[in-house]
């Protein structure tokens, strides 16, 4: 406390406060003297301290001395280490040198060995030998047989090369001997020892050569066969049937895919040369495909072409034949094909399609391919002479006759056209399936158009035969799976409808009297028994049904046709754009059926046209209010309708298909629907008629439920509105029209009311 | 299904090396392929073209000029719209042979079929035949008449833009109904199967 403090604390005037004061001094100075104490006390640890800390200070400073001592020495080490390393690179690299000297060492030990080795194999024969001491020869490094020469050493290539071509030509000796005696064996042995002399083409040259000289062995053997068959043919007369020709060039074929087929069995390293063997072996393949096809144009082209008195039939045979031979030859090329993409399969992608365009050119360039494309164009002109001799034929043999049923022609001529498409396609050649698919649409569509133009004037079923014409037309021209033809028919079709007289068009819609028998209303006497048929009408009502049937059946051929012949075609097709041409007829298909259905269609109107008069008749008869029948059973009245459809129902399930008569059943009910509500509209009823049409419409709708389910509907609309007729008080009209109305709530409203 | 409402086929004809496919390929890919090797057969191609706001797709077939192919490339007439009848215009045998191709197209091909004469190669220097003796040619036979360059794609659109414009006049003639409307289902169905220049698309 200090003295300022001190004197305002206490009252140092008077004693006691001095006394206190005093006190307090004395209290301070006593605590004062404790502290200094404590602190002289802690004096001597300190100093103690600071001695340590001063010891200490000397020892830091030779640590630091020994750790730089201690990181110089690891300097030191890591320059030694340094030093080290790129020694011991110094020494593989050194190593690496002496193990390439030493190879190329043992290379020259190994090619004097070689030369002698060589020198040995060809006076002992062993050729296996010493194509292996070539092999080797092959397999050293030139830098070693160069660097020999540079030390001023006799070039040591030259001896082993001077052996290497001793050998070879003792090979090219050895393997023409092992030819010339056929040793096959020899002859596999040998050729394989030339892709190890580095020599591989030498040996396919030779290998081809000597296949070549079997490959004209055995063409010329075939074509003797095809010679002496051919005279015999002729001798025999034209209509010889085997398919000599086409044999014997399958035999020429065969023995070139045979001599091919060795030529692949290159070994390994020689793979991809199967190209350069087929280069020569082709020609030979060509030469006898020629002779053949040379024989067969004198012994069967030039006389088929000439025979025409013979006819399709003659044809037939060697139509047959030439498509035999182009699928033979279509094969032999896929065979080609196949192979060398075999044998190139171990080679890289260039390879392959340096391979792959090799045997292209080889295909598109050799004789074998012309030979194929004349032979397309005989088979073609053929085929063509054919078709027109068959379908006119077919056209003869259909021509309508009174008293026939049916007609054969969509018939025959959907069996000429698939047999002539199946052949066709059996060449194996695109262009020739789509020229006889054209063919065959085009053509055919001249003659029956023509032909059906002269029925047509001749007879009032004529528009029968028009659509049966435009059936059968669209489908050739579907079946042949290829567009131009199905639109160029298709367009014959329309053009062939188009150019029929609207008059004479109008007058052949009519469908013969009586096409479908249809008793007439007993209460209509107007419009009794129809006039009696002559025979002549007779016939031709059946001939009518016949056509519209066929219509209906020739649509169905030309789907299933068209895609026949796009499915079997597809499987020639090689790219892209064959696939289009094919896709191109497909697209045509849909016009095509259209063009059927509306030929169809046109027979149906014909038919319905026809039945129409004695539907309206039956129709006014069951809505006539004033004949209430009181002298017929009421039940008879009623069944009468019924009774008539059925005799309907039953004639045209006999000669429709079903589809069809279905058609017609719904058709005519429709009409006699229609008419008979008009009618009711006309009348005014009483309750007595009007339960009695109530009760006809009732059971015309009971008939239509059981026998033409497709014109119930109708018919329960006609049965509502008799029912609303026969109502004994309008409140209960809502009853009539249960379960569900079908009239127009107008349409009640005024049926009601009468 | 591709969009388009006139389908017409054109077919090439004339001579091996008068330049069909070179045509062709300048009208269909733009590209004039130097060294181009003898067609094998029929080769087809397919441009759309627009007319007067229209798609109108051509099917051009190529045929092989060479007389061995003849009987495959016939069959190809009867289906054609237009044939177009190609010479070259620097060699005269070419030019010889069109009477013979007439009649081969006479033979086989519909009558109403649009024709075009066509002398191509006018890019060369060496002409044979002057223009106006091919004119003369076409005029007497009742064709149209174009000399074209494939190389110098001189007058090709043209000549396809031309037949496209023409064929569709044609097709668009023969769809007006002929028959009044009593024959209802033969004419409506007819039109949309086609007549003998089109197929219509409906």
């Amino acid at each position: 406390m200090s003295l300022t403090l001190l004197l305002e604390k206490y009252d140092v005037s008077t004693e006691e406060g001095l006394q206190k004061a005093l006190l307090e001094i004395e209290k301070e100075e006593v605590e004062v003297d404790e502290a200094l104490a404590g602190v002289l006390s802690r004096a001597c640890t300190l100093e103690g301290r600071l001695r340590t800390a001063s010891q200490a200070y000397t020892k830091l400073g030779e640590v630091k001395t020994d750790a730089q001592v201690a990181a110089d020495m690891v300097d030191r080490t890591a320059e030694l280490a340094r030093d080290v390393s790129a020694k011991v690179r110094q020494l593989d690299l050194a190593r690496s040198r002496v193990a390439e000297c030493q190879r190329r060492v043992h290379d020259l030990i190994d090619l004097q060995l070689c030369s002698a080795g060589v020198e040995a194999a060809i006076k002992a024969h062993d050729y296996e030998t010493g194509a292996a001491h070539v092999a080797r020869y092959l397999s050293m490094e030139p830098g070693s047989l160069q660097a020999a020469r540079a030390r001023g050493a006799p070039d040591p290539r030259h001896t082993m090369e001077r052996a290497a071509a001793t050998l070879g030509e003792h090979l090219v000796r050895k393997f023409e001997e092992a030819a010339k005696k056929e040793d096959e064996a020899a002859v596999e042995r040998l050729f394989r020892l030339f892709p190890q002399i580095g020599r591989a083409d030498d040996g396919v040259d030779l290998l081809a050569k000597y296949l070549l000289t079997q490959v004209e062995g055995a063409v010329r053997r075939a074509c003797v066969v095809a010679g002496g068959a051919g005279a015999g043919a002729a001798g025999a007369g034209a209509g010889a049937e085997a398919a000599v020709f086409a044999d014997a060039l399958t035999r020429v074929l065969e023995a070139g895919a045979a001599a091919a087929e060795r030529a692949r069995r290159v070994p390994p390293p020689a793979a991809g040369r199967l190209p350069r063997a087929l280069r020569l072996l082709q020609p030979a393949v060509c030469a006898g495909a020629r002779r053949v096809f040379a024989a067969q144009r004198a012994a069967r082209l030039d006389n088929a072409a000439n025979a025409t008195g013979a006819g399709a039939l003659a044809a037939e045979p060697v139509l047959a034949e030439l498509a035999l031979s182009l699928s033979r030859v279509r094969l032999y090329f896929d065979f080609l094909r196949r192979k060398t993409e075999a044998d190139a399969s171990t080679l890289d992608e260039a390879g392959k399609q340096a391979s792959a365009e090799a045997i292209e050119k080889i295909i598109a360039e050799c004789e074998l391919t012309r030979i194929a494309q004349d032979m397309l164009a005989h088979y073609l002109q053929l085929e063509r002479y054919f078709l027109e001799e068959s379908v006119s034929k077919a056209l003869k043999m259909a021509t309508p006759q009174a008293g026939s049923t049916t007609s054969s022609l969509v018939d025959d001529v959907f069996f000429i056209a698939r047999k002539v498409i199946r052949r066709g396609v059996s060449t194996g050649s695109v262009d020739g399936a789509c020229a006889v698919l054209n063919e065959a649409g085009a053509l055919l569509e001249r003659l029956p158009a023509a032909a059906l133009r002269r029925w047509l004037r001749a007879s009032v079923c004529s528009v029968c035969e028009c659509a049966a014409c435009s059936v059968s037309v669209c489908r050739r021209g579907v079946s042949p799976g290829s567009v131009d033809a199905a639109c160029a028919v298709l367009n014959e079709a329309g053009a062939l409808l188009e150019r029929l007289p609207a008059a004479a068009l109008r007058r052949w819609l009519r469908a013969p009297p009586d096409a479908l028998p249809l008793p007439p209303p007993a209460a209509a006497p107007a419009l009794a028994p129809a006039p009696r048929l002559t025979k002549e009408l007779d016939a031709q009502r059946a001939l009518f049904l016949a056509h519209l049937n066929e219509a209906e059946a020739g649509g169905e051929w030309a789907e299933r046709l068209a895609s026949e012949a796009v499915a079997e075609a597809g499987a020639l097709c090689r790219g892209e754009r064959d696939a289009a041409k094919l896709a191109s007829c497909a697209a045509g298909l849909g016009a095509a059926a259209a063009a059927f259905r509306a030929a169809h269609d046109l027979g149906l109107a014909g038919l319905r046209a026809a039945l129409r008069p004695r539907l309206l008749a039956w129709a006014d008869a069951l809505a006539d209010p004033g004949d209430l029948a009181e002298d017929i059973e009421e039940d008879t009245d009623a069944d009468a309708l019924p009774a008539a459809l059925d005799v309907l129902a039953e004639s045209a399930r006999a000669q429709l298909s079903p589809q069809t008569a279905d058609a017609v059943l719904l058709g005519a009910l429709s009409d006699l629907a229609a008419r008979a509500e008009r009618r009711l509209l006309h009348h005014t009823y009483s309750r007595e008629a009007g339960l009695v049409v109530e009760r006809r419409a009732r059971r015309l709708a009971g008939w239509a439920g059981g026998a033409a389910p497709a014109a119930r509907e109708r018919c329960a609309r006609l049965a509502q509105a008799a029912a609303l007729l026969a109502l004994e008080r309008l409140q209960h009209a809502h009853h009539a029209l249960q379960p569900a109305a079908r009239l127009a709530p107008a349409d009640a409203r005024i049926l009601a009311r009468r | 299904m591709e969009d388009y409402k006139f389908l017409f086929k054109v077919v090439l004809v004339g001579n091996a090396g008068v330049g069909k496919t070179c045509l062709v390929r300048r009208f269909t890919q733009g590209l004039f392929p130097p060294g181009q090797g003898a067609t094998i057969g029929v080769d087809f191609m397919i441009k759309t073209v627009e007319v007067d706001g229209e798609k109108v797709k051509l099917q051009i077939w190529d045929t092989a000029g060479q007389e061995r192919f003849r009987s495959i490339t016939q069959s190809y007439y009867r289906s054609a719209h237009a044939l177009i009848l190609v010479y070259d215009i620097s060699c005269q045998p070419t030019f010889d042979c069109l009477p013979d191709w007439l009649r081969e197209i006479e033979e086989y091909a519909n009558n109403k079929v649009l024709r075009i004469l066509v002398g191509n190669k006018t890019d060369r220097e060496d002409r044979e035949i002057p223009r106006h003796i091919g004119e003369d040619f076409a005029q007497r036979h009742g064709m149209y008449f174009l000399e074209t360059s494939a190389k110098e794609a001189e007058n090709v659109e043209r000549l396809f833009m031309e037949i496209a414009v023409e064929l569709m006049e044609q097709a668009k003639c023969k769809e007006l109904p002929k028959y009044d409307g009593s024959l209802g289902p033969i004419n409506g169905k007819t039109t949309s199967v086609g007549d003998t220049s089109c197929c219509l698309r409906s």
